[in-house]
């Protein structure tokens, strides 16, 4: 370290106690197996949520939340704002990414069963946040006003219309009326802009806390093993700097692909015109929708729909509360019912996604 | 049912010559002027009775029995069963056969179906029954000078209602009640009143018993299939000979750029013979009357020329206006060729170089402001769709790209002003249109190369500093390791 930022590191560290926080990064240590690798997803997923909010700061200059200048100002940040177009198709790419590293991370958790005692909150906190980033990538879309978010969002929150007692109330509360409107587009700016970010950066913050005080978790059976034989790298500098090191992979990635596939704006949405023909959701809906769609129109005498959005419900919820069913795992022993699970899901999301992407 | 059967085999089996009537013989006897039209009636020379129509019995001198309602009788026919009695034949190919008919059948059916088959106002019965243009009493062949239906009569068996003003508002206020007055101003018509059964008359375009609105598309008169009905006449060369004019009208016009919007685009906007010609009052346009017709549609276009210096050069010379430069029936899409002095061009034919030297260098120059713009607009078209190709967002300059365009195609219609300082004017604010396109559409290409250099660079500085994070995250590891031991 050359002699000025020698100064102004003891400068920071007289007032800061920098040190200390060194010196306790130094002691945490990250435990290395065959699957230390997973560890570096929930690294990324906050990586790309650090450049959505910095994206999405930098698109909020000139973004105009209303239906007659939505699309127009996107158009505006695309052709004339300085690097404008790079910004937007970053925000896009990295929102997707961001929702696909989530997703590893969280299936790497559960096949790992780090979500069991004492980390279920740290699992809690995680799902929570995976159903907002969903929610981000739902609110998000709607919001360059263009013909695909307009008609996706009227399906979307058709669907979510079909649920028995609470859909319609849902689906009035979204829309802000009966159909997608400009009170849609409004209220869905000030979830993605406003209410979602609080809300996660709370989640966030608990999640990330109890990461730092529990550290990493161990895979089951490692306990048993001697500590001797246990092979550990400190958090501080070698952990860090490896999730450095993947960052910057990831945003070399994600230059790439604004680059040369840069986020397409399509047709301003007209609520009167009719819909184009394969209307899709994001692909993180996608095996959702092509369930919905595989449906009979009935099902033990209910809707086939409604009977289908409420075995998603029911399995989320199941999803969620993993670590307080799986007991087995809670005392240290193997459950392969989880794997099975986890395995099923893995491969019927991979297949109707593809299913959905291809027809 | 039985007296029912006894009158369809009657009206059937009744091909014998005419047997003693009591009906007409008690009715003449009377005076009834039906009983002796209907002596004259071709059905009456066909063996038919009275009571082929009416019902009862016709061999009766009973006038109580033969008008009792058991025999049938009906009396005078009311509203539909009027064209049902009528039917009962005229529907019915074997028994037409048997009275030796050659008349086609199905006529009740089409007008059931047609716009006259519609209910009437007092809902009863439809608008019209076949009396109501064929009478009752005293049917004669259309062939017959004197059948209300022949060609010479049906414009006036028409008018009886199409000409009545208080009735027509009752079924379509719309509609016009002046086809008759028109009709005699017409060719068809005035040829008609002389006596010409072979020319156009009602029935001639609309058909006979199937009339359907013009509005509908079934109709023979429906804009698209105008041009057939009249070319059933006029492409005719033979029927035509006696009147010695060209029967090539419809291949021109199927070819022209209105019959190709007409017929293969079905653009109802592109006009249609009785667009230009008139249809009740068809006559082809008069030479001075030429460009008021046209200018219909082509409003600017007539302006400008009627008054430009060309409008009274042509009237001297008795030019017919438009059709002197892009002809009548076949007129093609105006190209930018028409305009100047190429072989193509009709300015040329007037303004020749040694005869009438300073036309011919307006209409070169003109030409020439036109061909650049053309250039130019294509040129900026060009990069504007590299740059799109290239994923450039250039939805703005696409939108000015119209302004040129827009500008070339007024330059078009400025032309007909056959001003050279107007024209100018139009074409400059096209070319400036397209300059800024293609500057525009030049820099979102600069910009695509930019950002790949960009990306280049930062792929680069980004590997750097991983690579070196690399080595750093290497060389600690090394050192820790070194420690340890």
């Amino acid at each position: 370290m050359s002699g000025f930022w020698k100064k102004t590191f003891g400068w920071i560290d007289e007032r800061a106690q920098l040190m200390n926080l060194i010196e306790f990064m130094g002691k945490k240590y990250v435990p290395v197996h065959r699957h230390s690798v997973w560890y570096y997803f929930g690294g990324v997923s906050l990586f790309l949520f650090i450049i959505q909010v910095v994206t999405g700061i930098l698109l909020l200059l000139y973004y105009k939340g209303s239906e007659d200048l939505a699309f127009e100002s996107i158009q505006f940040i695309m052709s004339k704002v300085r690097f404008g177009w790079l910004i937007r198709s970053v925000h896009s790419w990295a929102a997707n990414l961001f929702i696909l590293a989530a997703m590893i991370h969280m299936f790497s958790v559960l096949f790992s069963k780090a979500y069991r005692k004492p980390r279920e909150i740290t699992w809690l906190t995680g799902m929570l946040m995976f159903f907002l980033a969903l929610g981000f990538g739902f609110s998000g879309y709607l919001l360059p006003w263009n013909e695909l978010a307009f008609f996706a969002t009227k399906v979307g929150t058709d669907i979510a219309g079909v649920i028995p007692v609470v859909g319609r109330p849902i689906m009035m509360f979204l829309r802000g009326g009966e159909d997608v409107t400009g009170a849609t587009l409004s209220r869905f700016f000030g979830f993605h802009v406003a209410v979602l970010p609080g809300i996660f950066t709370v989640f966030l913050g608990i999640h990330l806390l109890f990461v730092q005080r529990q550290g990493m978790s161990e895979p089951l059976g490692m306990e048993n093993t001697r500590s001797a034989e246990r092979k550990t790298m400190p958090f501080f500098p070698n952990f860090l700097l490896r999730d450095l090191l993947l960052w910057l992979i990831v945003l070399n990635v994600l230059a790439i692909l604004a680059v040369f596939f840069p986020w397409e704006l399509g047709k301003k949405a007209d609520a009167f015109a009719s819909a184009p023909a394969g209307i899709k959701p994001e692909w993180y809906f996608l095996y959702m929708f092509q369930t919905l769609k595989y449906l009979p129109a009935k099902l033990l005498s209910i809707d086939g729909e409604v009977f289908g959005i409420l075995l998603f419900a029911v399995a989320g919820i199941l999803w969620t509360l993993v670590p307080f069913w799986d007991r087995k795992s809670a005392r240290g022993e193997r459950n392969r019912l989880v794997n099975y699970v986890g395995l099923i899901a893995v491969i019927y999301i991979i297949v109707f996604t593809i299913v959905g992407w291809v027809l | 049912m039985t007296i029912l059967l006894a009158i369809a085999l009657g009206a059937v089996f009744s091909v014998a010559p005419p047997r003693t009537d009591q009906c007409l013989v008690c009715h003449e006897g009377m005076g009834d002027r039906s009983a002796e039209l209907f002596r004259r009636d071709v059905h009456f020379k066909k063996g038919l009775s009275c009571a082929d129509c009416h019902g009862g019995h016709a061999s009766s001198d009973d006038a109580e029995r033969a008008m009792s309602k058991q025999a049938g009788f009906i009396g005078r026919p009311q509203a539909d069963e009027v064209t049902a009695v009528c039917a009962r034949c005229h529907s019915n190919s074997e028994t037409m056969r048997q009275l030796r008919s050659n008349l086609r059948t199905g006529q009740a059916e089409a007008l059931a179906a047609s716009v006259h088959g519609r209910s009437s106002l007092s809902g009863k019965g439809r608008i019209a029954q076949c009396t109501t243009c064929h009478e009752a009493h005293g049917i004669v062949s259309p062939k017959d000078r004197s059948s209300p239906v022949h060609p010479l009569n049906v414009t006036r068996t028409c008018s009886r209602c199409h000409s009545d003003a208080a009735l027509m508002r009752s079924y379509n206020p719309s509609l016009p009640v002046d086809q008759l007055e028109k009709y005699r101003t017409s060719v068809h018509g005035m040829r008609n009143k002389q006596g010409d059964a072979k020319v156009a008359e009602c029935a001639s375009c609309h058909g006979d018993h199937g009339i359907r609105a013009a509005n509908d598309v079934r109709s023979a008169v429906y804009a698209t299939n105008m041009p057939a009905t009249c070319s059933k006449c006029h492409s005719d060369s033979a029927y035509m000979k006696e009147y010695r004019i060209p029967t090539d009208q419809f291949a021109k016009f199927s070819r022209s750029v209105h019959g190709l919007a007409l017929l293969q685009k079905h653009d109802l906007a592109a006009p249609t013979c009785n667009d230009c010609h008139g249809n009740h009052g068809a006559a082809p346009p008069g030479v001075e009357s030429l460009s008021k017709v046209c200018g219909t549609c082509h409003v600017l276009n007539a302006e400008l020329f009627s008054a430009s210096p060309h409008k009274k050069a042509f009237d001297d010379r008795r030019l017919p206006e438009c059709e002197t430069c892009h002809s009548n029936h076949e007129i093609a899409a105006a190209t930018d060729r028409l305009l100047g002095v190429g072989p193509d061009a009709v300015c040329s034919r007037c303004h020749r170089e040694n005869e009438n030297r300073k036309g011919f260098l307006v209409a070169l120059s003109m030409h020439r402001m036109i061909d650049s713009l053309e250039h130019e607009e294509k040129f900026a078209g060009m990069l504007l769709e590299e740059a799109e190709q290239k994923g450039m967002e250039v939805s703005e300059p696409k939108f000015k790209l119209r302004d040129a365009r827009q500008a070339r195609l007024q330059s078009r219609t400025t032309v007909h002003a056959f001003d050279e300082q107007k024209f100018r004017e139009v074409v400059e604010k096209g070319l400036a249109s397209a300059l800024t396109v293609s500057e525009a559409s030049q820099e979102a290409i600069d910009e695509f190369y930019f950002r790949r250099w960009g990306l280049g660079v930062s792929t680069l500085i980004i590997t750097v500093l991983a690579v070196s994070l690399y080595l750093t995250v290497r060389r600690i590891e090394r050192k820790q390791r070194d420690t340890i031991r």
